[in-house]
């Protein structure tokens, strides 16, 4: 079964400071594999997060830019990259997934690219 | 993600201070592997429309994949951090450093990196704890003189008139010619001045004699972009803090961070390695080669960044 995780740690949730919130070292058993269903999930967490700006029935595909069609800030995608470690476990790297990318690249950059990548970390570690 | 409660645990009283429990957003990156650290750096961003993103987004990984700790946080009134309606004079920013270190159990010596406000708030906590400071490096910044405080006040001035009394068409036009995120940006940096008392508070900061000034210490590394104001800051830096490096970027206005990213990270990469030759530490130069190595087979379209900015130059 697949579980859509609606439960992305929203901004106000305090962690222990000294002890910044474990995610687990693999992936969940039940983390989909499959490009639509990363997409179901990650449209939660991007709905969780426009919900505090009273934003709420958007519609995301897979060519949902996140700053031209959202309205994200880049601060919202620290945030997500948070939502997406502790729901896929520490093999999505939001951050080395960005490294690699100019500012303007991860303005431009669509839900469906993010999609692509944590679908490809996910079924690397399934390999091992 | 971790919120930092900014009021000490130790029962200090910080009620008539505003420094007083502000919540602030915290991001660290550790190297990976789960290898242990060689210092830890402390990333601080500028003032309205910056965040913590600016560093995660640039130079953060990188710094983390060199073999550091990385610090980030969200200073008061930005990002995901709280937004006090008072409290925004400069030695408020500065303890609310003081204390997030604390709190994090941070003991330096520590390294500080900022990003103008972020380079100056860097600068005052230097001033206050020469001690627990390996070194500052900044972009775009400089310690808080009567100058800073005329030319931070005039743009708050003018933030003002622009952002708030003429929100609407300002950004409009924003949009319009920098595009739907700096108009996000701009948007907040509106509702920030809104609605706290911000524009007042900077400009009621306490300044710094350059007696002051030389009570920092440690080594210090200054970037500037060479068509930005502050690039005259050079000489003054030079003279007041003997030793201190200065690099200005040609072709670079006060954006260096985000315009240049490739550079600042050579930059602070190299600078942080150094200082941390001078004590003693070995670091990793081997680990920064492998993760350079690892994004090439990964991305397929290594320094993107670097090609860029080899061609612009």
């Amino acid at each position: 079964m697949t579980t859509v995780n609606q439960t992305a740690p929203s901004p106000a949730v305090e962690a222990p400071a000294e002890a910044p919130a474990e995610a687990p070292a693999h992936a969940p058993a039940e983390a989909p594999l499959s490009a639509p269903a990363v997409l179901a999930e990650i449209s939660g967490m991007l709905r969780t997060m426009l919900d505090e700006y009273g934003l709420d029935d958007i519609e995301v595909t897979m060519e949902t830019r996140f700053t031209e069609d959202l309205e994200l800030e880049s601060i919202d995608l620290v945030t997500l990259a948070g939502s997406l470690e502790a729901r896929y476990g520490r093999q999505v790297n939001f951050a080395e997934f960005v490294a690699g990318l100019e500012l303007d690249e991860i303005i431009d950059l669509t839900v469906g690219q993010l999609v692509e990548y944590v679908v490809r970390c996910l079924r690397a570690a399934r390999g091992r | 993600m971790a919120m930092i409660d900014t009021d000490h645990a130790t029962g200090h009283d910080g009620a008539h201070t505003g420094a007083d429990g502000v919540r602030l957003h915290v991001q660290r990156l550790s190297p990976p592997g789960g290898r242990p650290p060689t210092a830890t750096a402390v990333l601080i961003h500028g003032l309205l429309t910056d965040s913590l993103a600016s560093w995660y987004f640039t130079v953060a990984p990188d710094l983390a994949a060199a073999g550091l700790e990385v610090v980030m946080y969200d200073q008061r009134g930005h990002g995901r951090s709280e937004r006090p309606g008072s409290g925004y004079r400069l030695d408020t920013f500065v303890t609310d450093l003081e204390r997030l270190l604390d709190r994090l159990h941070i003991t330096g010596p520590v390294h500080l990196v900022g990003n103008c406000f972020g380079g100056t708030v860097a600068f005052g906590y230097a001033m206050r704890h020469p001690q627990q400071v390996a070194g500052v490096a900044v972009i775009e910044a400089k310690p808080a003189t009567e100058g800073w405080l005329t030319e931070i006040s005039g743009i708050l001035r003018r933030v003002e008139e622009e952002l708030v009394v003429h929100e609407a068409e300002s950004l409009a036009w924003v949009s319009a010619h920098r595009g739907a995120h700096t108009a996000r940006l701009a948007k907040s940096a509106a509702r920030l001045v809104r609605t706290t008392t911000i524009a007042e508070d900077v400009p009621a900061s306490r300044v710094v004699s350059e007696e002051q000034v030389r009570a920092v210490r440690c080594p210090v590394l200054a970037v500037y972009g060479a068509d930005s104001e502050l690039a005259g800051q050079r000489r003054w830096l030079e003279s007041v803090l003997p030793g201190t490096r200065t690099v200005v970027l040609p072709g670079q206005g006060h954006s260096v961070l985000a315009e240049a990213p490739t550079r600042v990270r050579e930059l602070l990469l190299s600078w942080i390695h150094e200082r941390e030759h001078e004590s003693g530490h070995k670091c990793d130069h081997e680990a920064e080669h492998e993760r350079e190595r690892r994004r090439r087979a990964v991305t397929g379209a290594p320094a993107v960044g670097a090609a860029r900015e080899a061609g612009a130059r």
